[in-house]
């Protein structure tokens, strides 16, 4: 039998998201481990394929989102991650994870402030998919909708046209079909230059199957009686890249 | 120098942390004015009997235990209105009541458990009640309410109000996992001019919703928990004392329901620290609120951090899967002296102030042992467990600290600075004096001629553009209602996400089985007919979790009362009056309650006399949900289905939105058919379980003309509507038919081939076809017979109602 791969989820005091996005991992068939933060060593990551930072409040995101959470795991296990990476190792932060990530400068350059409403949004948005080839959105369509909850999504470069630069060179992996909350060039997530590193801030999680979704006719008429909702392929497209790439 | 106060004259031990109070020889008024000064919100008759139980001991009491006893004889923890023996007068017929909770509450819901054996497993006794998803996991839920906090800190009160709710979850059996949230709010309209607000230091509606809201949001979105359910009423009559229920339900293991103290057991508190913020919440909510209150009350309302209590509830979580708990509860209202004393209330044994993890340092004993500060939980645990806790308490980054130990000697012993500060025997302590209150209620209603419609389709506009009907999706959106990923039928739904549902339905973690969850609150109609508003209530929570699928034998329902001045007859009449008609309900529909809560003291001096709230009931319900292919919302679905209505149609228009707008104060309001009601309902649910139901919508604020339109709001259809065959009263008028409120009525949809099978279901009950899904336009089109009552664009309508409030907040 085959040796399914193992995924870390690292947890920081008020992240909340971590039991929905564990079995949103173990369903595509990851080993998942949730590691506390106080208990994050590097040996920790000796095997792991994965790391993933879930969605949450780190801290209570007082301060700017995720900055206490890149405060302490910096100082926790200094370069780790981005060793982790350069050794082949895939990292996924959603929502509060992909502030993280940006903290950590595992990301482009950016960061995510306040919405241009001012208000934490929960809601539905349709999504472009810019990155096909990225082994996060392999399996999913040009467009599909993932929900949102968040009150500083906005990313924002130092430049406007750093953004714009984002788009062009495919940096921008996921964009909004709308202008939801301010984001430059509408992205809503950012993938790294190797690829194997992914931030959104929506959350693929939550729309795992098909009835998660607020349409109860949704997948009516798509091949077959759809039982996956989207957030499905997210994961699905992970596990068959990490799978299909030797450690 | 300040001026002698009686706790110098009296104060026999002048220690700095604690004091003797010489109280053996102090008469009624001075036992009052001591009351007074300490805040005890103890009547003169309760000194009185204080008095008393010190001179059995012969002894006097310290402040720290007459602080106790304060916390234990408040309204907010003994319910003593709700306890009390009441001479009650109802239209001239005089009868007495021995206890509103005893009589229709308790023992009600026990006549039904025993009808039920297995369903409830655990009520009244414990943090919240229990009731049975399947054979391994039950679900709860608990309401509260934080109205004087809200109206003096809307942000911190509603904050700390939600934290207090999700901690009586944490704290359920041996630690619930909380799943969703509700929240209920009465305000002052939106539009409240400045000149109608009689008093100095009161916020406006508007300053009051925006900090609320925000502080649900930002409590519930950070502990992770989604806010699902809710309800939002405005009323001049809420601008002094607006009302904040917050509600959390949970789920736990059936087998760690149970829970027990034992001879030594630690006693550990787990969270946040013990600070000066909160002292005196629960005595300061057993009073009535004035201009005073805004400026010496700040104190009493705390500060919340969710994080910290996040923290927490890992822990507890992790701690019970891991078998580590013996008891476990909250530190809400009276803080330690609460938690410590429902916990050592049967074992006894010492508590150790010193050991307290104080958030500032020179707290005397009683502040230490009453603070309310937030994001606390005390457990009692068996040594040999302290170091696994430990542990999880350095992984999750929270403090834990031994307060103490339980001994099995039925006293409450606490110590502070190496002396004794309080030694009580609880057991001694549960009869605080049963108050005598007197009410009255007489028929406010009158008959009235309904007015002629002149243009149906305008009235529609202004009943769906009123502040009770709007969309609430400005404030919906604020919380996120998803997290957990569990959230199936979620409060805004339908094709386009942003039409309103009857109830929200959770999918619970290792389990078929589904949780819906939905609220009623309609304190118009108590301001005529508190009884009826008590009928409708129950029913409408019952009819809407049954709409979302739940089956109607497998409900539980809380109550939350929130009441003006007891001590006025008239008010208290109405309470009364509503108690009879929720328990009517209950017993009709077989459905529990498993927990409930009072608030009184909702009235506020101003410049113009006293104004008080309305009684006001909300009721919340859970239901089981069989399975997920039971589920079903409220909004319309296919283009080719026909619409039938279930329920009966009556001519009485009070407490209508319409009736309101219409100036008709006095129309009677509509009864409920209970027995009736429950036939369909079961019916209902034979035909969900058949899958004969697209989708179903509650007729409830609005009338049949809202509900129709609402279901449209989704945008699959236009709507082809003919109500000749309306099942009516043969005097209903037009108003009666389109924006009439009577209970019981739900719009269903079905497939056009499933409706003889559905109609025969219903065979001897009210039911009738209302017509069907146009593919052709985009319009609500309603007539009767040959007259066209509405036709207006769908779009139009929807654009009315979901800015109606979006322009306020």
């Amino acid at each position: 039998m085959e040796e399914r791969p193992c995924a870390v989820l690292l947890k920081f005091p008020g992240t909340n998201c971590d039991g929905e996005t564990a079995r949103a991992l173990e369903t595509v068939g990851f080993v998942t481990e949730v590691v506390q933060i106080s208990e994050l060593t590097p040996e920790k990551l000796v095997g792991v394929r994965l790391v993933v930072l879930s969605g949450g409040f780190s801290y209570g995101d007082y301060v700017m989102a995720g900055r206490l959470a890149r405060l302490v795991t910096e100082q926790k296990v200094g370069e780790t991650l981005k060793e982790f990476r350069d050794n082949g190792g895939y990292l996924l932060g959603i929502c509060n994870g992909f502030q993280i990530l940006t903290q950590l400068d595992l990301l482009p350059a950016g960061s995510l402030v306040e919405n241009t409403s001012g208000r934490f949004q929960c809601q539905w948005v349709t999504l472009k998919n810019r990155a096909p080839q990225s082994p996060f959105l392999s399996q999913l369509p040009e467009s599909f909708e993932f929900p949102i909850a968040h009150a500083e999504g906005r990313l924002v470069t130092r430049e406007a046209g750093e953004a714009a630069g984002y788009v062009a060179s495919g940096a921008a992996a996921l964009t909004y079909a709308t202008d939801v909350n301010g984001s430059f060039e509408q992205i809503a997530g950012l993938q790294d230059e190797t690829g194997r590193v992914f931030g959104l801030m929506p959350h693929p999680e939550r729309f795992l199957r098909q009835e998660d979704h607020y349409d109860p006719d949704w997948s009516s008429g798509k091949d077959g009686g759809e039982t996956h909702g989207s957030g499905y392929y997210l994961f699905r497209s992970l596990y068959d890249s990490v799978t299909s790439t030797s450690e | 120098m300040s001026e002698t106060t009686i706790l110098d004259e009296i104060a026999e031990a002048p220690a700095d942390h604690f004091r003797i109070l010489k109280i053996s020889d102090l008469d009624g008024d001075k036992l009052l004015e001591l009351s007074r000064f300490m805040h005890l919100s103890l009547s003169k008759e309760d000194m009185l009997a204080v008095q008393k139980i010190y001179k059995e001991w012969d002894r006097e009491p310290t402040d720290v235990e007459l602080e106790v006893i304060a916390q234990t004889w408040s309204e907010h923890c003994k319910h003593r209105i709700f306890g009390a023996d009441i001479d009650h007068e109802v239209d001239g017929e005089k009868e007495s009541v021995k206890s509103l909770f005893k009589t229709y509450i308790f023992d009600v819901s026990h006549r039904i458990f025993d009808s039920k054996p297995g369903f409830v497993l655990s009520a009244f006794h414990d943090n919240a009640g229990f009731i049975k998803l399947d054979d391994e996991q039950a679900i709860c839920l608990k309401a509260e309410t934080h109205n004087h906090p809200s109206a003096i800190e809307p942000y911190a009160g509603a904050n700390t109000g939600l934290g207090g709710v999700i901690r009586d979850i944490l704290g359920a059996g041996k630690g619930a996992k909380p799943i969703g949230s509700l929240d209920v709010f009465c305000f002052g309209s939106p539009d409240t001019s400045m000149e109608k607000i009689k008093a100095d230091d009161v916020l406006h509606p508007l300053g009051i919703m925006r900090g609320v809201v925000r502080g649900v949001r930002d409590y519930g979105n950070r502990m992770g928990i989604p806010t699902i359910s809710g309800a939002i009423q405005f009323d001049d009559s809420y601008i002094y004392n607006p009302l904040v229920y917050c509600g959390t339900a949970g789920v736990i293991p059936i087998k760690d329901i149970d829970k027990k103290v034992e001879a030594g057991m630690k006693i550990i508190a787990v969270g946040g620290r013990t600070g000066r913020d909160g002292l005196h919440g629960a005595t300061f909510s057993s009073a009535a609120l004035d201009t005073e209150s805004h400026e010496s009350d700040q104190q009493a309302v705390q500060i919340g951090n969710p994080i910290e209590e996040k923290k927490a509830a890992d822990f507890v979580l992790a701690a019970r899967d891991k078998g580590l708990i013996g008891f476990i509860t909250d530190c809400g209202a009276g803080g330690f002296s609460s938690a410590c004393g429902e916990m050592l209330e049967e074992c006894g044994g010492t508590i150790h102030l010193d050991n307290a993890p104080l958030k500032e340092q020179g707290l005397v004993s009683w502040e230490i042992f009453i603070s309310e500060s937030q994001e606390r939980m005390v457990l009692a645990v068996a040594e040999e467990h302290l170091p696994a806790l430990q542990e999880l308490a350095d992984l999750y980054e929270t403090e834990m600290t031994i307060l103490g130990e339980a001994d099995g000697s039925g006293i409450l012993k606490v110590t502070h600075h190496g002396e004794t500060v309080c030694q009580l025997d609880c057991s001694k302590l549960h009869d605080a004096p049963t108050r005598h209150l007197k009410a009255k209620w007489e028929k406010k209603t009158k008959p009235v001629e309904a007015p002629v419609l002149s243009r149906p389709g305008t009235t529609l506009k202004e009943v769906l553009g009123d502040f009770a009907v709007v969309s609430r999706e400005p404030i919906i959106r604020e919380y996120d209602h998803e997290v957990q990923g569990n959230t199936i039928l979620k409060p805004l739904a339908g094709a386009s996400g942003d039409a309103p549902q009857d109830a929200a339905v959770l999918r619970i973690n290792g389990s078929d089985r589904l949780m819906s969850m939905s609220v009623s609150i309609l304190p118009e109609w108590g301001k005529t007919d508190p009884y009826a508003m008590g009928t409708a209530c129950v029913d409408e929570c019952m009819r809407q979790l049954v709409a979302s699928g739940a089956d109607p034998d497998r409900i539980a329902i809380l109550d939350n009362f929130c009441v003006g001045n007891p001590e006025a007859e008239e008010e208290l009449g109405a309470l009364v009056e509503t108690v009879k008609g929720i328990a009517d309900a209950a017993v009709a529909y077989g459905a529990p309650f498993v927990s409930g809560k009072d608030s009184f003291y909702n009235y506020f001096e101003t410049e113009e006399g006293p104004v008080s709230i309305p009684v006001t009931i909300l009721i919340s319900g859970m239901g089981i949900v069989e399975e997920a292919s039971h589920v079903t919302g409220s909004s319309l679905r296919r283009n080719d289905s026909v619409l039938a209505i279930i329920g009966h149609t009556q001519s009485k228009l009070g407490g209508s939105v319409f009736a309101r707008q219409a100036g008709l104060t006095t129309a009677e309001v509509p009864s409920t058919d209970l027995d009736e009601a429950m036939k369909m309902y079961r019916q209902y649910y034979k035909a969900v379980q058949e899958g004969l139901i697209l989708s179903a919508h509650d007729v409830s604020e609005g009338g049949l003309a809202v509900t129709l339109a609402e279901a449209a709001f989704s945008g699959k259809a236009g709507l082809e509507i003919d109500l000749s065959s309306l099942p009516m009263d043969d005097d209903a008028s037009k108003a009666a038919m389109l924006f009439g409120e009577s209970p019981s009525r739900l719009v269903i949809e079905v497939a056009p081939e499933n409706l003889e099978k559905v109609a025969e279901l219903f065979e001897g009950l009210p039911f009738a076809g209302l017509g069907r899904a146009a593919s052709g336009h985009q319009n609500l089109n309603v007539v009767w017979g040959k007259e066209i009552l509405i036709n207006e664009s769908i779009d139009e309508l929807k654009s009315l109602w979901k800015n109606g409030l979006a322009q306020y907040y």
